[in-house]
């Protein structure tokens, strides 16, 4: 996880207060989202929208067209791509509370305070991650009552929860580290199209086999498409360490970036403030 | 005192002023270009998108076209339309938070001014999203087999669904002059775009959007505009299409009318 | 002919907030008219009500002869305004708000940029008129907004707090630009929650306080009707006792810090030379003696029973 920052050491704090101090800015930050539907509500509706029109209008591909083998219905296809685009939007949401934080000076009431510097960061992607795991729950549950059933049964499930924690770090570090750069709740949201961008040019919504020529060879090679096929495959096809590995490695790597990054970030934002 | 300045009502003419606000409307994005970024890029990229994920939906049965970019291009130039509109209802509400919009509303001429400027100046605004998709469909191999009458039809959707867009957005942002009202804005558009035969026709689609998509008028207005990119212009498909245009403009600056007077006296 | 502005029983409400509660108001053609309250007092609202971007929840208002609700058009033909916050539009350069400015009011184009050359001149703007208004300072802002007012040569002007956040100088300019107005025949409707303001530019004033007026008139009549000059000494701290007891018989206590005591002085300033001397023959040595006229602040504060705190212009004690 997150390496030491400065002020670590000048602070000198116990292990077991840092454990609480995490605890304590992680449940901030959940209770923080969870306070403001407006922020995550269209993070859950949009996805399930989207999936519930495909699914009706694009419904007969499942029968017609290539890469669909052994999927019942769209939305069995869609339930991975639904998870991440809502962990994706949910992550940024969270960024866009970092900024507001900075803005409002409360990150300033923090650094004043014997807060160690990790927890800062960490805790907040522990609320991130927390998060993550609830709107995989969520759509697991709802789709489920639709019939979706995960052909690898309940580690399947558990993998799916995984999966959408790593995510939730890997969008919540990027988010965390644009807006430790910035502060500027703009440049986070500015992502948004982005991640749209990012998730279209991948299997999420549709298999690469279906797609012809140079956008085929960008979705094939875009790590999301990897991310999301592992992990699909569990829902389609059965249980599948190999996939799931590929997967999760690939996401985990990227969350590994992403902290690394926002680390820095948090780092040279430290030394502008002393 | 100062001798009455102004001509007598009768003669009052909401003309000019109408001019004079769609040319402000249209100023912003002459002096911020950036703020014409999103009307376009949203658009491309759904073209871009849309051909390049969904191109193998053309082998459902139903498809009228092998091209994939002939069958999204109208519907990115319709969504992007809709959404040129929900850009002058968000324009309102800035104007309104910041109180430039009081000067309008002191205007002592006819309230039609201020609805007919914004109109014109989405139409306008409509026309550039339309002619920068076109062009970028065409470089990516679309097809326009219904000629210029074809195009005519495309334009014509495209005005028409960015004026009616317009109409439902001030009609609301008059009645919630607040920022709030940009999501709701959006929702709705965003839904009545995708709840129509977008990306699959009706006879394709399997489940609860085929009866929505049946109501939706903006389904006849997307088969105007499309049909001059998969095959002829044909009065029976035209006709619907003006009249839920027509319907349209009426049923919704008839809204956007009777919310401007919620404002003031 | 009836008056510019009258007023009867004009209510607003915002859901359950009452902003205004029956208010009632005549300003006579060639006045100045000062309409003074402390924030959230109700100025804007009534302002908002007058010019018809408000509709009143109940009462009768007519402007220029015309009801602001049912000949609302009539009525902006008629009025100019400025408003709180100077809404401009910072894309635009300061010639081409006065051309819409202009044609919002249904003038010709050609009429519209002569008006627009001398108004800009007379506030001073000729030279930035081609540049962007967000690029001008807070009070170019509010002299182009007078300006814009002033493009259909109204006959009624409308001015909400049209100093605050000024600097002395701007503010000055922009009162004798007033003044000027008014000579040449504007009335003037100005609201302000400066003291001073109201005092130099207002022929007459009403005080308005959570959303009543409690104060209408001239000033020099309100603050004359409060009367009392206020006197003020610093005594030793154990002998406030005395030096209250002393100065009870010239006048009633006002409240004061610590180490003082204050009284409105009944019989006028003359007076204070005797009660010092009662507090010097009583054995009290005064330190400090601080003598203020009365103010309009003391008119608020006798109609209010507050003051008008941290409103007042720094430099403005003693005016009389
Ligand atoms: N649109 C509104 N909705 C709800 N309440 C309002 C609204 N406009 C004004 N109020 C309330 O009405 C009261 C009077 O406000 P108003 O703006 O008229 O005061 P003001 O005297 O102009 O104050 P200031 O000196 O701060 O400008 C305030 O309590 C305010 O909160
Ligand atoms: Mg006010």
């Amino acid at each position: 996880m997150a390496a030491a920052v400065v002020g670590d050491r000048d602070v000198g704090l116990g292990a077991r207060a840092v454990v609480e101090q995490v605890r304590a800015l992680g449940l901030r930050s959940i209770r923080g989202t969870l306070r403001q539907p407006q922020v995550w509500l269209p993070g859950l509706l949009f996805p399930m929208f989207i999936a519930a029109v495909n699914t009706s209008a694009m419904g007969k591909a499942v029968e017609f067209l290539p890469g669909f083998d052994g999927v019942d219905s769209l939305l069995d296809f869609l339930l991975v791509a639904s998870i991440t685009q809502s962990v994706l939007f949910g992550g940024l949401a969270a960024g866009t509370d970092t900024t507001t934080d900075i803005q409002t000076g409360f990150f300033d009431r923090l650094l004043a305070s014997p807060v160690s510097r990790t927890s800062i960061l960490v805790g907040r992607l522990m609320g991130a991650s927390v998060t993550g795991a609830l709107q995989a729950l969520v759509f697991i549950a709802l789709y489920g009552a639709f019939g979706v059933r995960i052909a690898a049964g309940v580690p399947g499930g558990l993998l799916l929860v995984a999966y959408a924690m790593v995510l939730a770090l890997v969008i919540g570090g990027f988010a965390a580290l644009l807006a430790l750069r910035t502060g500027s709740a703009e440049a986070v949201q500015n992502m948004f199209p982005l991640t749209f961008i990012v998730l279209f040019m991948s299997s999420a919504f549709f298999p690469t086999e279906s797609m012809e020529g140079s956008y085929r060879s960008i979705a094939s090679h875009n790590p999301l498409t990897w991310m999301v096929d592992g992990m699909r495959y569990q829902v389609i096809v059965g249980l599948d360490w190999s996939q799931a590995a590929m997967s999760l490695s690939w996401t985990a790597g990227l969350a590994v970036l992403a902290i690394f990054g926002a680390n820095r970030a948090l780092r040279a934002r430290l030394r502008r403030a002393t | 005192m100062t001798a009455p300045a102004v001509a007598p009502p009768s003669v009052f003419s909401w003309v000019p002023l109408a001019l004079a606000l769609g040319r402000r409307s249209l100023l912003g994005i002459w002096r911020i270009p950036a703020a014409m970024v999103p009307l376009l890029a949203m658009p491309i990229f759904f073209l871009v998108a849309f051909s390049g994920s969904f191109s193998s939906l053309l082998e459902l049965p139903s498809f009228p076209t092998d091209n994939v970019v002939s069958w999204f291009a109208p519907f990115a130039i319709i969504q992007g339309s809709a959404f040129a509109g929900f850009g002058i209802g968000f324009a309102t509400v800035r104007d309104i938070e910041t109180g430039f919009y009081d000067r309008l509303l002191l205007s002592p001429g006819s309230r039609i001014a201020l609805l007919v400027g914004p109109a014109l100046a989405t139409a306008a605004r409509a026309l550039v999203t339309a002619t920068a998709v076109l062009m970028v469909a065409l470089v990516m191999g679309a097809r326009i087999p219904g000629g210029a009458l074809g195009l005519v039809m495309v334009l014509l959707a495209s005005m028409g669904t960015a004026v009616i867009s317009a109409g439902w957005s001030l009609g609301l942002v008059f009645r919630m002059p607040n920022q709030r009202s940009g999501p709701i804005l959006q929702l709705v558009i965003f839904v009545c775009t995708f709840l129509s035969t977008g990306t699959v026709p009706l006879a394709d689609q399997i489940g609860w959007t085929e009866p929505l998509a049946r109501l939706n008028p903006l389904t006849d207005v997307l088969a105007l505009a499309r049909q001059g990119f998969v095959g002829e212009v044909t009065w029976a498909t035209t006709w619907p299409g003006l009249v839920a245009l027509v319907g349209g403009l009426v049923v919704l600056w008839t809204w956007a009318a009777t919310g401007i007077r919620k404002l003031t006296p | 002919m009836s008056h510019p502005i009258e007023v009867e029983g004009l209510v607003r409400r915002f859901g359950d907030i009452v902003a205004v509660a029956g208010v009632d108001l005549v300003v006579k053609r060639g006045e100045i008219f000062g309409f003074l309250g402390p924030n959230g007092a109700g100025k804007t609202t009534v302002v908002r009500m007058l010019t018809t971007l408000l509709r009143p929840s109940a009462g009768v208002a007519r402007v220029a002869g015309h009801d602001v609700v049912s000949a609302a058009g009539a009525v902006r033909r008629s009025i100019g305004v400025a408003l709180q916050d100077a809404a401009i539009d910072p894309l635009m350069t300061g010639r081409e708000l006065v051309r819409l400015q202009a044609v919002l009011h249904g003038i010709g184009r050609s009429e519209a940029d002569r008006r627009g050359d001398v108004l800009l001149e007379r506030v001073g703007l000729s030279a930035a008129s081609h540049r962007r208004v967000g690029t001008y300072s807070g009070g170019m802002r509010r002299r182009l907004d007078l300006a814009l007012a002033l493009v259909h040569e109204p006959s009624v002007l409308f001015l909400d707090e049209p100093t605050t956040g000024l600097d002395p100088t701007s503010r000055m300019a922009l009162w004798e630009e007033v003044r000027r107005l008014n000579r040449e025949g504007t009335t003037v409707f100005l609201t302000t929650q400066y003291l001073e303001e109201a005092d130099v530019l207002a022929g007459r004033i009403a005080i308005i306080d959570d959303g009543r007026i409690v104060r209408e008139g001239d000033p020099k009549v309100l603050k004359a009707a409060v009367g009392h000059y206020r006197l003020q000494v610093t005594v030793a701290p154990h002998q406030l006792a005395t030096a209250r007891q002393v100065l009870d018989a010239f006048g009633d206590p006002r409240p004061s810090h610590d180490t003082t005591v204050a009284i409105g002085l009944r019989s006028g300033p003359a007076t204070v030379s005797v009660a010092l001397r009662a507090l010097e023959d009583a054995g009290v040595p005064v330190e400090q003696v601080e003598l203020d006229a009365p103010s309009l602040d003391d008119v608020f504060a006798e109609a209010t029973g507050r003051r008008l705190e941290g409103s007042a212009i720094p430099d403005e004690s003693g005016r009389e």
